[in-house]
């Protein structure tokens, strides 16, 4: 046995306690762990094999920490991404302030690596639209302003979770297939996915 | 009552142990005193030691600093203890009690422990804590506070900070404030002011140390450099910011002081493992090596299997700990995943962060892996390390042997066959390896786990004492007697029934010697690998 191949690099942005970790965990591991909440240290790797129609394709998704203290060398988690889901607490307006500023940071360090903005919790949203501190048109808006995709979820119930990674994967797939020339069918995809796994971590 | 004078030969025990005979055990034998001589005791290491041992230019110069104009110790021989120091300094004591243990453990029975951080910070709650502990810029800002929260108790952190400044401003450092049944302890680590303040009944020497370590672990967190680097540019930064999060990594570092002899004694404990198990495991872990790997770190819960390291690289213990205290009360991060995260190893290198791959070696095991890298780049080539590993270990069956031994419970010291001994602590100095019975029934419930701890800690305190430290001591209580010893081999302290005498004692410390010689291969790890 040998580490899983990675076809694509995910990285988890945001603010800390927005919900990252536990978008992770529904989605790989289906389950939502309550009690006392565990900030994560520094950032934490799983690699997820989901289908794409016939094909399987490997994200492997990079959890950051959230809190400021890992801000300096973000960058080595986030090089090389091909997909960023940026997730801010729709019940909390400083977490999206928060995303604007992984948006930008994206923009001029990463300019291949696709936008998802994710608003987190949103069960709580639901159970009580009061406590909703961020609007869904306006962010709506500025997701079509930078080319981002835009979900609401809850890890809690697992709503729009598993949407949200399938989209990640499918345009993954999709952009592969924009970078293969016509003719040549039966894409030799380990061929793609060894370079792309070197540069994805031993670059510079 | 009165105290008396231990020599080598009444304490020490004689000839070599009926056992297998190995090249290794014939040398240690043959030396003339046997085990008491560094590097021969049971429990020492064949090659190098693992961890730097000796201590480093900072813990001399610490202790220097403290001997020197620090406050007289508090009147010995209280609690009516009494002791005689002979020539020698080779000194025993004995006392009827230890009362000062027992209030203690009344007072810590009454409070519940756990972070309490809403507590009111004037309710009588929150003045019974047995030990606060403040951390604050020396601004005057507030950090951390072990208990209530740090913006109720920010003009308490500004009176600490003007105590420090007045008494700076002679040129003079304040080292401790006794008054009312309170010790309270200043460590001036610039730009950190750390405050302790302890109705226990540990030293100001101790109360010193346990402020180092959470002062090592702020830094583990961020390094000196960058510690320094933001203060320098903002005097009153909030270091809240940074630290956001990691708060309970000092809480549970603070438990682990009250409870876990390791940090007490500058040691870690081994998981009890037949040797040919230990080897296999640890040369898995030094064929699974990196360019960049400097250490590879076996953890079985809060136990040591086996540590391979770069060749002439050491670990202090203190390291070894901050890395435990990080995987222990953060373990739900790499049940699953693998972590990747920055470190510092403040003994190691005040200056820079390695990065550790952190993982258990499957969801539910208690198995966990720490391998620490130099490049912060190579997560994936430390990956493929963690796999080598496990193919490796289980190609060899040696997989299954080492969950055998996690799942088997530790020793009992019944099987020790020492009747009197209720519970030890045994350091070998040269390998920096403890051992040490599982907790007895009688001595299980929380409080009274702590309140042995307690003894310890006063022993230890009272043979590390900087101007009067003594080489053993025998104290007769009501509830225990105990007995410590210390030489330049190992350190050793023994609970023993109360009923005893003084000659059993000595007797048991014999036996314990003798069989701690017989079980060393399985106890301690005496062939330790580089790569
Ligand atoms: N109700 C509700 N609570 C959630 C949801 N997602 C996360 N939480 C809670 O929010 C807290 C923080 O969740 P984490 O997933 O650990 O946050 P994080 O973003 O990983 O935080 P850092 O690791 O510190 O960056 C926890 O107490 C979760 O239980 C959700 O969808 N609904
Ligand atoms: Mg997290």
């Amino acid at each position: 046995m040998s580490a899983m191949r990675v076809d694509t690099k995910v990285v988890m942005l945001g603010k800390e306690s927005v919900g990252k970790t536990s978008l992770v965990e529904r989605y790989v591991h289906h389950r939502f762990l309550v009690g006392p909440y565990q900030n994560t240290i520094g950032a934490a790797f799983v690699a997820k094999p989901i289908h794409v129609g016939e094909k399987v394709v490997t994200l492997g998704i990079w959890d950051t920490a959230g809190s400021e203290r890992y801000e300096a060398m973000s960058r080595i988690y986030y090089r090389g991404a091909r997909a960023a889901v940026v997730c801010y607490d729709l019940t909390d307006s400083s977490s999206f302030q928060r995303a604007r500023f992984w948006v930008k940071e994206l923009q001029n360090c990463e300019e291949h690596c696709k936008i998802y903005l994710c608003g987190t919790k949103n069960d709580l949203v639901q159970a009580d639209k009061s406590v909703r501190q961020i609007d869904f048109h306006d962010t709506q808006d500025f997701a079509e302003e930078i080319g981002a995709q835009h979900f609401e979820t809850s890890s809690k119930t697992g709503n729009n979770v598993d949407e949200l990674f399938q989209k990640v994967a499918e345009d993954f797939n999709d952009s592969v297939f924009q970078l293969i020339p016509p003719g040549e069918a039966g894409v030799d995809l380990g061929q793609k996915k060894d370079s792309y796994f070197y540069s994805c971590c031993h670059n510079n | 009552m009165e105290g008396d004078v231990h020599t080598h030969s009444r304490a020490s025990w004689d000839g070599p142990p009926p056992l297998p005979v190995e090249r290794l055990r014939v040398e240690r034998c043959d030396s003339p005193t046997p085990g008491l001589v560094e590097g021969t005791e049971p429990g020492a290491g064949q090659q190098a030691a693992m961890f730097v041992h000796s201590r480093s230019m900072e813990d001399l110069m610490a202790e220097e600093e403290e001997s020197r104009g620090g406050p007289q110790p508090v009147a010995e021989g209280d609690a009516g203890s009494s002791e005689t120091t002979s020539e020698s300094s080779e000194t025993s004591e004995t006392s009827e009690t230890s009362e000062k243990g027992l209030q203690a453990a009344k007072e810590r029975s009454s409070l519940a422990e756990g972070r309490t951080k809403e507590e009111d910070i004037y309710s009588e709650g929150w003045r019974s804590h047995r030990k606060h502990v403040f951390v604050l810029s020396e601004a005057g800002k507030p950090i951390y506070s072990r208990y209530g929260t740090e913006e109720a108790l920010s003009s308490t952190m500004g009176v600490m900070m003007a105590l420090v400044s007045v008494v700076e401003a002679d040129k003079n450092i304040i080292r401790s404030i006794h008054a009312d049944g309170y010790n309270m302890v200043f460590l001036s680590k610039s730009p950190l002011v750390l405050v302790a303040v302890s109705r226990t009944c540990q030293s100001d020497k101790e109360l010193i140390r346990e402020l180092q370590y959470i002062y090592y672990q702020i830094v583990s967190l961020l390094t000196l450099t960058q510690l320094n680097h933001i203060f320098q540019r903002k005097q009153n930064y909030d270091l809240r910011r940074l630290l956001a999060g990691s708060e309970h990594l000092i809480d549970s570092l603070l438990g682990r002081l009250d409870r876990d002899p390791g940090l007490l004694l500058s040691a870690v404990t081994c998981l009890p493992l037949p040797s040919s198990i230990r080897d296999a495991v640890s040369a898995a872990l030094q064929a699974a090596k990196a360019q960049s790997l400097v250490f590879s770190i076996l953890l079985a819960g809060e136990r040591l299997v086996t540590l391979v390291r770069k060749k002439d690289q050491f670990l202090h213990h203190m390291d070894l700990h901050l890395v435990f205290n990080l995987v222990c009360s953060s373990s739900s991060s790499f049940r699953d995943g693998e972590g990747w995260t920055p470190i510092c190893l403040p003994k190691f290198n005040t200056a820079g962060f390695f990065h550790a791959h952190i993982s258990y070696l499957e969801p539910a095991s208690e198995l966990c892996l720490i391998l620490v890298s130099t490049d912060r780049e190579d997560f994936f080539s430390l990956s493929d390390c963690k796999q080598r590993f496990l193919e490796r270990l289980r190609k060899r069956n040696t997989y299954q042997a080492l969950n055998e031994a996690v799942k088997t419970p530790s020793y009992s010291v019944d099987q020790v066959g020492i009747p009197e001994l209720r519970h030890f602590l045994y350091k070998s100095k040269s390998s920096g390896l403890y051992t040490s019975p599982e907790i007895p029934e009688r001595y299980r419930s929380e409080e009274e786990q702590e309140r042995l701890m307690g003894l310890y800690q006063e022993l230890h305190s009272r043979l590390h004492h900087s101007t009067r430290p003594l080489l053993s001591i025998y104290r007769c209580g009501e509830t225990e007697n105990l007995m410590a010893w210390l030489t330049s081999g190992f350190e050793l302290y023994l609970c023993l029934t109360p009923l005893g005498t003084k000659v059993q004692a000595v007797s048991a410390v014999n036996k314990l010697l003798k069989w701690i010689r017989r079980e060393e291969d399985r106890l301690f790890i005496l062939s330790p690998l580089t790569y």
